[in-house]
């Protein structure tokens, strides 16, 4: 069977290692980008079926490119990840399907993407 | 589609309107007070966004015996667009005010409005309610463009409301609903919509104007009916709503029937369909989104509390046939300790609706069943204003997520009830 493929979003390079190791692990194929204002090219030319979101990047904030993704892709699941829980109150934040505080226990992670594997509408 | 709920009159108007691009309708009954305002927003938004459309408002009255429709002729048809710095439109503004035929209710308003701009060939069409206060001329494109730009279906508004207002959405309509179709709308009975003409017609051939539909369940309806049938949806944030709000423990009783009657008889309709969905997805929000704060407030707690244990001793017995042994005898202990801090937990709230959702599909007297869980309402909103009386509207809303899981992780539970029901 195919791997479920995960684009991982985050100018963090120790978080896209981290993410990488963790989600390969179970089983999943994982890509990496640290620059988000080259997501939606990698978007169309990969076709993920999850992305992992960031918030606080410097050249594009993820609250921003969560609305150019949905804006394309109207169904296609997105985790946003930040270190503030703070972002919650950020009304945008709720075209996500989740959202996850950082942290170095990624099962809460884990979780949320088998969940997201298992929705079926 | 059954009869007609436009008459003689608007028809004739309609005729020599003949077609149009846009229709905005605006349902009212007494609204004298506020239907200038709504209609002169509307109209210098659709001068602004839309200045070469050939747009029509429409004003469905369901027989007011107040001003409202002179009220609406008089600001529909004053040019005023210079005193806002606008544009006088290409094509004048066709303005009707009509009293619909059919059962009084928002929905038959609603029906008049769909035959009208099915009847003008629109591309567009939305609905506002005519109590808002908060409304600004930039609504219009919120809840058009999405259709006429992005080709979405349907646009439900995305509002900041104070936390104790719209309980009926927060407790049943936004969680049950979610969990039920898989998708996350967060105001599905908001009452200010945009959609497009090809669901404008789907509506119009659904069989279901002889229902609650016709009435106050005419926005879950809307919301479900483009659900289920795949339309793509969107959420545009339109601020603050600001509107004719109700104290939850007044008033609400027919809303609350007509809503929840529809809820449950819509899952008959669509059985084969929820029973499939796991879990929910997100729907896109639109919109520029900024800092806005809904007006505060009053609940009278006491009040619910007291309908809550007077609904227990007076429907104990519909209770112990309704509910599974469980599901009541845990109910009995919140309705023991029930003082001024009752406690009902969210996941006996989520298992209450669902017993009842089951009940409701072979009860011979639908009204009276939902009539009985009013007080069971009543005292869980009354519990979620004591958990939330510290926390502001945000927090809030993470209470109300919480809710939602719940609804969704207990999904299993209602299905196994409802295929036992059916066997």
């Amino acid at each position: 069977m195919k791997k479920k493929k995960i684009l991982s979003i985050d100018d963090e390079e120790n978080i896209r290692l981290l993410l990488s190791c963790e989600l390969e692990d179970e089983g999943y194929e994982v890509i990496s980008l640290g620059n988000p204002l080259q997501a939606m090219k990698m978007i169309e030319d990969e076709q993920p079926d999850i992305i992992i979101l960031d918030i606080k990047m410097p050249q594009l904030s993820g609250i921003e490119l969560l609305k150019m993704i949905r804006d394309k892709y109207y169904d296609l699941p997105v985790i946003l990840l930040s270190a503030y829980s703070t972002f919650k109150r950020d009304v945008a934040a709720m075209a996500s399907d989740y959202y996850v505080v950082k942290s170095a226990d990624l099962n809460e992670l884990k979780k949320l993407i088998k969940k997201i594997f298992k929705t079926h509408l | 589609m059954g009869k007609s709920a436009l008459n003689d009159e608007a028809l004739e108007i309609l005729n020599t309107i003949a077609r149009a691009d846009i229709l905005v309708g605006i349902p009212s009954y007494n609204n004298e007070k506020t239907i200038g305002h709504v209609a002169e927003a509307i109209k210098l938004g659709l001068a602004k966004y839309y200045p070469t459309a050939k747009a029509v408002l429409f004003n469905s009255d369901g027989g007011s015996d107040d001003q409202t429709r002179m009220v609406f002729e008089r600001i529909a048809r004053t040019n005023s667009y210079d005193t806002f710095f606008i544009k006088e439109p290409q094509f004048p503004l066709k303005t009707v005010s009509s009293q619909y035929i059919g059962i009084p209710g928002k929905g038959s308003a609603f029906k008049a409005i769909f035959e009208a701009a099915q009847m003008l060939g629109v591309k567009a069409c939305a609905v506002l309610d005519s109590d808002l206060r908060s409304i600004t001329p930039e609504w219009i494109q919120l809840l058009l463009e999405p259709v006429l730009a992005k080709g979405y279906g349907y646009v439900c508004p995305f509002y900041r409301r104070y936390k104790y207002d719209g309980t009926i959405t927060n407790s049943i309509a936004y969680p049950f609903t979610r969990a039920l179709y898989g998708r996350r709308v967060r105001q599905p009975i908001g009452g200010d919509f945009g959609f497009s003409g090809k669901l404008l017609k789907l509506y119009l051939n659904q069989d279901a104007w002889d229902t609650d539909v016709t009435r106050f369940g005419i926005d879950i309806w809307m919301t479900t009916t483009a659900i289920v049938n795949g339309f793509k949806i969107c959420q545009s944030f339109m601020g603050a709503k600001i509107h004719d709000v109700k104290d939850p423990g007044a008033d609400l009783g027919p809303m609350f029937i007509q809503v929840v009657g529809t809820i449950f008889s819509l899952m008959s309709t669509y059985g084969s369909h929820w029973q499939k969905v796991v879990g929910s997805r997100p729907t896109a929000i639109l919109g520029f989104q900024s800092e806005t704060a809904p007006k505060p407030l009053n609940v009278n707690v006491s009040r619910m509390i007291t309908k809550f244990t007077e609904g227990i001793s007076s429907h104990k017995s519909s209770y112990q046939q309704i509910f599974s042994e469980q599901v009541f005898t845990k109910l009995m202990e919140v309705a023991e300790m029930s003082g001024d801090n009752i406690d009902f937990p969210k996941t006996l709230w989520a298992k209450v609706v669902f017993d009842y959702a089951v009940f409701y599909q072979t009860a011979q007297d639908h009204q009276r069943v939902l009539q009985s869980l009013i007080p069971l309402y009543y005292g869980f909103i009354s519990s979620f204003v004591h958990e939330t009386e510290n926390l502001d509207d945000y927090q809030a809303e993470e209470i109300i997520e919480e809710l939602c899981q719940i609804y969704e992780d207990s999904k299993p539970y209602l299905i196994e009830q409802w295929q036992q029901n059916k066997s």
